[in-house]
């Protein structure tokens, strides 16, 4: 009788768990990872969101409008546009590199001999700088905001 | 995957523990077993397996062939990563620090026994891309008189994912095919992008046609964990990328191979072998063919 195999599939959720592969020099992993969760967390917003503008339509706009016109500092309604804007941000800058190389197929590099220290065309050149770019460009866009929302 | 050339030079831990991932398919039992090994400078994982099975424990279930990174067989998740265990020494993965190193086998194929995963459903979507030339002419592909012109700059374009040795790892590392059997996968997509690529194929159309549906290239997130842990520098994510672009370029008609090349021959008849020289005949009385034979003492005038 043939023995079957044992299924050995992490599946979804365990794909984006960093612990199951711990794959070196691999940082678009963690951006597949962020990408991902920012994406399920902005469709939950934005069906909060929905619900939440909803509101006013039976209390009346003049109470929100103050509400949201007033909020600086530490509130509840800054902290809450503070985190959606961190999602937002990585989301979309994400989303333009993903564009530019899965669509148009820019930046991946050009075919290369193979030769030490035997990196892949597409982990070192422009791809990577694009992808740190990313990175830096969402921290700085935060800190703005934050800046904006708490200290301006 | 990259190298580290310093691991070469490096000295592991004179003992390292071995956690290997062991499973039982007639108990259906998985469970986690320790052994300890004394290292060597330049010791490889492999070694150290076929030294825990020497000596230690017989019943450890692995597979592996050639020792030194061809055949593609000892593919492992090793500390976490996919990585071939005949090119992995174990001063790359041990340290003083963490003495231990563990092996698990090969994600998203199934496991048969320990290590021994099984690569039919791999090699089934390897088959399904038709991993070989296609020409409208038959005839001229099957007889072998003829042969294809090539550049070599059209060589050099192919070149990296020809040397493709189907280890599997770039299909364990990929967290599309963690979730969905259909996709096709790094590895047979890198092919389909080979051929279509390939000057000398002409089924370009068809092979874009073939993967343009939920299995082919745009189920790929590019996580580029198949690039980065391939151990022959393929890159299948970039060629998963290119094989998107030119897919979306030729559903808009604006994607062309640029060459098809011409056959050329047909190639020189064989002709009938020259006889040897006479200095190079055998010697009479010697048969080079026989097996216990006694020693000829040939005349030194024969010899000069």
């Amino acid at each position: 009788m043939a023995l079957k195999g044992k299924e050995n599939k992490p599946g979804w959720i365990a794909s984006i768990n960093p612990w199951v592969l711990r794959i070196v020099n691999n940082p678009e992993r963690l951006a597949f990872v962020l990408h991902r969760i920012t994406g399920v967390l902005m469709a939950l917003i934005i069906m909060a969101h929905i619900y939440v503008t909803g509101i006013p339509a039976h209390t009346g706009w003049e109470a929100w409008i103050e509400e949201i016109q007033n909020a600086h500092g530490i509130t509840p309604v800054t902290l809450y546009f503070f985190f959606f804007a961190g999602i937002a941000w990585f989301h979309g800058l994400n989303g333009i590199r993903l564009l530019l190389v899965e669509f148009l197929g820019l930046c991946i590099g050009e075919p290369e001999k193979p030769k030490p220290p035997y990196i892949a065309p597409s982990l070192k050149g422009c791809q990577r700088k694009l992808l740190y770019l990313v990175f830096a460009l969402w921290a700085i866009l935060w800190i703005l905001t934050g800046y904006i929302l708490f200290v301006a | 995957m990259s190298f580290d050339p310093k691991a070469a030079t490096k000295i592991p831990p004179k003992k390292v523990t071995f956690r290997i991932k062991r499973f039982n398919p007639e108990e259906d039992r998985e469970w986690w077993e320790d052994y300890e090994v004394e290292t060597y400078r330049g010791m490889t994982v492999l070694d150290a397996l076929l030294k825990i099975k020497e000596e230690i424990d017989h019943t450890i279930v692995m597979r592996y062939s050639c020792r030194m990174g061809v055949c593609g067989s000892c593919g492992m998740t090793i500390n976490g990563m996919p990585r071939l265990a005949c090119q992995t020494q174990v001063a790359e993965v041990a340290s003083d620090g963490k003495p231990v190193v563990t092996v698990e086998p090969l994600k998203n194929h199934p496991v048969m026994r320990d290590l021994l995963t099984d690569f039919t459903k791999f090699f089934d979507k390897h088959r399904r891309v038709k991993p070989y030339l296609l020409r409208k002419d038959v005839d001229e592909r099957e007889t072998g008189d003829y042969e294809y012109e090539m550049l070599p700059e059209e060589h050099y374009n192919i070149y990296e994912y020809t040397l493709c040795i189907a280890c599997g790892l770039c299909y364990s590392a990929c967290p599309v095919v963690a979730s969905t059997d259909r996709f096709l996968g790094p590895q047979a997509l890198a092919y389909v992008w080979r051929y279509v690529a390939d000057p000398r194929d002409e089924a370009w159309k068809e092979r874009l046609e073939m993967i343009d549906t939920d299995e082919g290239p745009f189920s790929c997130h590019y996580a580029a964990s198949c690039s980065a842990v391939c151990p022959k520098m393929v890159d299948p994510g970039a060629a998963i990328q290119r094989l998107r672009s030119a897919l979306i370029k030729y559903r808009l008609g604006l994607y062309k191979k640029k060459r098809i090349s011409k056959k050329v021959g047909p190639m020189e008849e064989k002709k009938p072998r020259k006889d040897l020289p006479p200095e190079a005949k055998p010697v009479d009385g010697v048969d080079p063919w026989a097996k216990d034979q006694e020693p000829v003492k040939i005349p030194v005038e024969k010899l000069i």
